[in-house]
C-alpha cells in the first residue's frame, strides 16, 4: 500500500466513525460516498504539485479530536465571541447583537454544499458540529462578530472546524472568522458564505495557530445580485497549511475586494489556492495578495480567475507581490486567466524578488540593527494591505500579529 | 577621531581606492573634493560599510577602533553618520517610524534613555522646521515621492536628530539649488562643534562658499593627491583639476 492509499484508508476510517443519529446524518452520509469515490492528493495532481502531505502520516487522520478542557484565551478583536474548541460547539451559543442569529447548522441547510476537496468533503464526513449564522433581511448587525476556532492537542488528531453564514437580502455582517491553538492538530477547516442579494460583508479570516500545527482550509464564497464582500486574510505557515478559496460571483452586479498576506518562516509551509469565478455580467472583482518567506520557508500561490461565457462587462484583478528574505526561502507563484467572452476587462501580475539591499543599507546605517530592519521592510512591503482592512481593532492586532511573524 | 591609513578598497573586484590616507581631528570640517571616478562616493561606502565595498589593505579608525571589525549599525551607533548622495525611498515605512527605530537604538548605544513618543514628535517636528520640510512629511514613506532637494534636507535632518560624532556628507550639494543649498548649508552649520568632525565629499566648490571647511584635500585615482586650507577650493574652481591630475579636463 503506497502512503497515499493508507491516508485514504485512514481518512475512511475517520468518517465511518463519525456516524451518528443527528440532524447531520444525511450531510455525513453523502459526504462519506463521496470520499469513497476521490483519490488522496499527491503531488503528481496539478493542484497538490508543491504541497506534499508527508506530514499527515504522523497521524493526524487516524484520531478525531476530543472536546478542549481549558477555555481558550482570546484576544477581544469584535463585540461578541463564539468560541468553538476542537470543532465542538459551545452548549450554549452566547447572546449575539440584533439582526444576527445563531444556530446549529442541519442537514436542510448543509444540502447544497458540495466541496472543493477531499478534505472538504472529510469537514462534512466526520463533522461533530457546525455553527450557522443568519442575518435578518435589511438589517445591519451592530457590532463585530468573532467566531473563535481553537484547536489543541497533544497528540496528532483531526478536527472538523465548520461555519456557514448566510446574509439576508439587503443586510450587512463584519465577521472576523479566527484559527487559533497549538500542537499536532489538524484543523480541517470549511466556511461557506451565502451573500444574498444587495448584502454587505467585511469578513476576516485570521489564522494565527502556532508553528507545531497543521491547518487545512475551505472558504466558499457564493454572491448574488449586488452583493459587496469584502475578505482579509492573514496567515501564517506551520507544519502544513492549505488554504482553497473559492469564490462564484453568481449573479449581476456583485463586487468583491479580497486581499491577504502570507508570511512563511522557519521551515513552515503555506499553500493558498485562489478561484474566482465570473459566472454572471457586471461583477467585479480585486484581488491583493502578498507574501513572505524567510529562513527555509515555503509559500505557494496559486491565483484563478475565471471568466464565464456570459459574464460580459466582468471586471476581474488579481496582484501577489512577494518577497523573499532568504536564498534558501522559496515561493511559488502561479496566476492563471481563463476569459470566455471578449468583453471583459481583466488585469493580473505576479512578482517575486528579494529584500532590496538599498533599503536593508540605509535602515542599518542609521543604527537600526539587522533583524529589525529585516522585520521594518517586511512590514513595509505588506503594510497597505493591513491599511486596507476597515476595522481598527483587527488592524492593530494584524500590526502586533506582523511584528510577532517577522 | 577618523584615522585613514593608507587604505586600499575594492568594489565588486575593481580596486578603487589606491593608498588613501586622511587624519580628521575632533572639532575639524573637511572638504574631500575630485572629479567623477576618483573615489569619493567609494570613501564615504567604505566608510559607512556598505556590503561589496572591500578594504583589501590598510585600515580605518574611528577613535582608535578599526571599523572593518563593526557591522554597518554598530558605526551608526558609535556615532558616524553617512547623508548618502542617492538617499533610498522606502515605501509604506513612514519617516516618523524609521526615526523612532533609528533614535531608539542609537541613543540606547549610548546610554541615553529612550525619547518618549511627545519629545520624540517635538523634536522631529522642530528638525524639520530648521531643514525648511514640511511636517507632512513625517508621516510620509521614507523618502517616497521626495524631490531630489527634500530627500537631502531629509538627510540632514536626521543627522540633527541623531548628532553624531563624525558626520560625512556624500555629494549632499549635487542637483541642490540655492535656496536649498543654503538650509542645507545652516543645517551643518549649526552641527559645528568642537567635539564634532565633518566630511564633505563635493564636486563643487560651490557648498564651500557656505561651509567654510578647515582643510581641503584632492581625490583623484584612489589618492589624496593634495591638501591645503579653503584657499585650495578657490585654486581649484579657477583652474578645474587639469593641472593637479595632470589631465585634460573635459568641460
Amino acid at each position: 500500500m503506497t502512503p497515499a492509499e493508507q491516508l485514504k484508508d485512514s481518512v475512511l476510517a475517520l468518517a465511518s466513525q463519525a456516524h451518528r443519529d443527528d440532524g447531520l446524518k444525511a450531510l455525513r452520509k453523502r459526504a462519506l460516498n463521496q470520499l469513497q469515490l476521490l483519490p488522496f492528493p499527491e503531488k503528481r495532481h496539478e493542484a497538490w504539485k508543491y504541497t506534499g502531505l508527508n506530514a499527515l502520516t504522523a497521524g493526524q487522520l487516524e484520531n478525531a479530536a476530543a472536546p478542549l478542557r481549558q477555555p481558550a484565551d482570546v484576544p477581544a478583536l469584535g463585540d461578541c465571541v463564539i468560541l468553538i474548541g476542537n470543532g465542538f460547539l459551545p452548549e450554549q451559543l452566547p447572546a449575539l447583537p440584533d439582526g444576527l442569529n445563531a444556530l446549529p447548522l442541519s442537514d436542510n441547510e448543509a444540502a447544497e454544499v458540495t466541496p472543493d476537496t477531499l478534505f472538504g468533503w472529510l469537514n462534512s464526513a466526520s463533522l461533530s458540529g457546525g455553527l450557522l449564522l443568519k442575518t435578518e433581511r435589511n438589517r445591519k448587525v451592530a457590532g463585530i462578530v468573532h467566531v473563535v476556532f481553537c484547536n489543541q492537542s497533544d497528540a496528532p488528531c483531526h478536527a472538523s472546524n465548520r461555519l456557514q453564514v448566510e446574509l439576508a437580502e439587503g443586510s450587512e455582517l463584519t465577521l472576523i472568522e479566527h484559527y487559533l491553538g497549538s500542537g499536532p492538530v489538524l484543523a480541517n477547516a470549511m466556511t461557506r458564505i451565502l451573500a444574498g442579494a444587495n448584502s454587505k460583508l467585511t469578513h476576516y479570516r485570521l489564522q494565527s495557530e502556532s508553528a507545531d500545527s497543521l491547518h487545512i482550509g475551505n472558504l466558499q464564497i457564493d454572491q448574488q445580485r449586488d452583493s459587496r464582500v469584502d475578505s482579509s486574510q492573514l496567515m501564517r505557515g506551520n507544519v502544513l497549511r492549505r488554504n482553497d478559496v473559492h469564490v462564484r460571483m453568481l449573479e449581476s452586479g456583485a463586487t468583491l475586494a479580497m486581499r491577504g498576506v502570507f508570511i512563511a518562516r522557519d521551515k513552515s509551509h503555506i499553500d493558498n489556492h485562489i478561484n474566482v469565478e465570473h459566472v454572471a455580467p457586471h461583477c467585479h472583482s480585486d484581488q491583493v495578495y502578498k507574501g513572505i518567506a524567510g529562513e527555509k520557508g515555503r509559500a505557494v500561490f496559486n491565483g484563478r480567475i475565471h471568466i464565464h461565457p456570459y459574464a460580459k462587462g466582468s471586471d476581474a484583478s488579481l496582484s501577489n507581490n512577494n518577497m523573499l528574505l532568504s536564498n534558501e526561502a522559496e515561493i511559488d507563484s502561479k496566476p492563471e486567466l481563463e476569459i470566455y467572452n471578449d468583453d471583459v476587462k481583466c488585469a493580473h501580475g505576479t512578482t517575486v524578488g528579494q529584500m532590496d539591499a538599498a533599503q536593508f543599507f540605509y535602515l542599518r546605517s542609521r543604527g537600526i540593527d539587522a533583524a529589525k530592519a529585516k522585520r521594518m521592510l517586511g512590514t513595509g512591503f505588506v503594510n497597505e494591505t493591513l491599511l486596507a482592512m476597515q476595522d481598527e481593532s483587527v488592524r492593530e492586532w494584524a500590526t502586533d500579529w506582523l511584528g510577532e511573524a517577522l | 577621531m577618523l584615522e585613514v591609513r593608507d587604505l586600499h578598497a575594492a568594489v565588486d573586484g575593481k580596486e578603487i581606492l589606491k593608498g588613501l590616507t586622511l587624519t580628521v581631528k575632533p572639532g575639524e570640517v573637511h572638504a574631500i573634493m575630485g572629479p567623477n571616478g576618483s573615489g569619493k562616493s567609494t570613501l564615504s561606502n567604505v566608510l559607512a560599510g556598505r556590503e561589496g565595498y572591500e578594504i583589501t589593505s590598510g585600515e580605518v579608525l574611528f577613535e582608535g577602533k578599526p571599523v572593518a571589525d563593526m557591522e554597518t549599525e554598530e558605526r551608526a551607533r558609535a556615532g558616524i553618520f553617512l547623508a548618502f548622495q542617492y538617499p533610498v525611498e522606502i515605501p509604506g515605512v513612514s519617516n516618523m517610524e524609521f526615526l523612532k527605530a533609528s533614535l531608539e537604538a542609537v541613543r540606547a548605544a549610548q546610554g541615553k534613555e529612550p525619547l518618549d513618543a511627545v519629545s520624540l514628535l517635538r523634536r522631529a517636528r522642530e528638525a524639520c522646521q530648521q531643514v525648511n520640510l514640511d511636517q507632512q512629511f513625517l508621516k510620509r514613506g521614507v523618502n517616497e515621492g521626495f524631490s531630489g532637494g527634500e530627500k537631502k534636507r531629509n538627510e540632514i535632518m536626521q543627522m540633527m536628530l541623531l548628532e553624531p560624532k563624525l558626520a560625512l556628507l556624500d555629494e549632499t550639494d549635487s542637483g541642490l539649488d540655492i535656496d536649498a543649498l543654503q538650509v542645507v548649508a545652516k543645517g551643518v552649520n549649526a552641527l559645528r562643534s568642537p567635539e564634532r568632525a565633518i566630511v564633505l565629499v563635493t564636486h563643487y566648490q560651490r557648498l564651500l562658499d557656505y561651509i567654510v571647511p578647515d582643510h581641503v584635500h584632492v581625490l583623484a585615482g584612489g589618492k589624496i593627491i593634495k591638501s591645503g586650507g579653503k584657499e585650495l577650493a578657490l585654486e581649484l574652481e579657477q583652474k578645474g583639476y587639469g593641472w593637479l591630475t595632470g589631465e585634460e579636463e573635459s568641460a
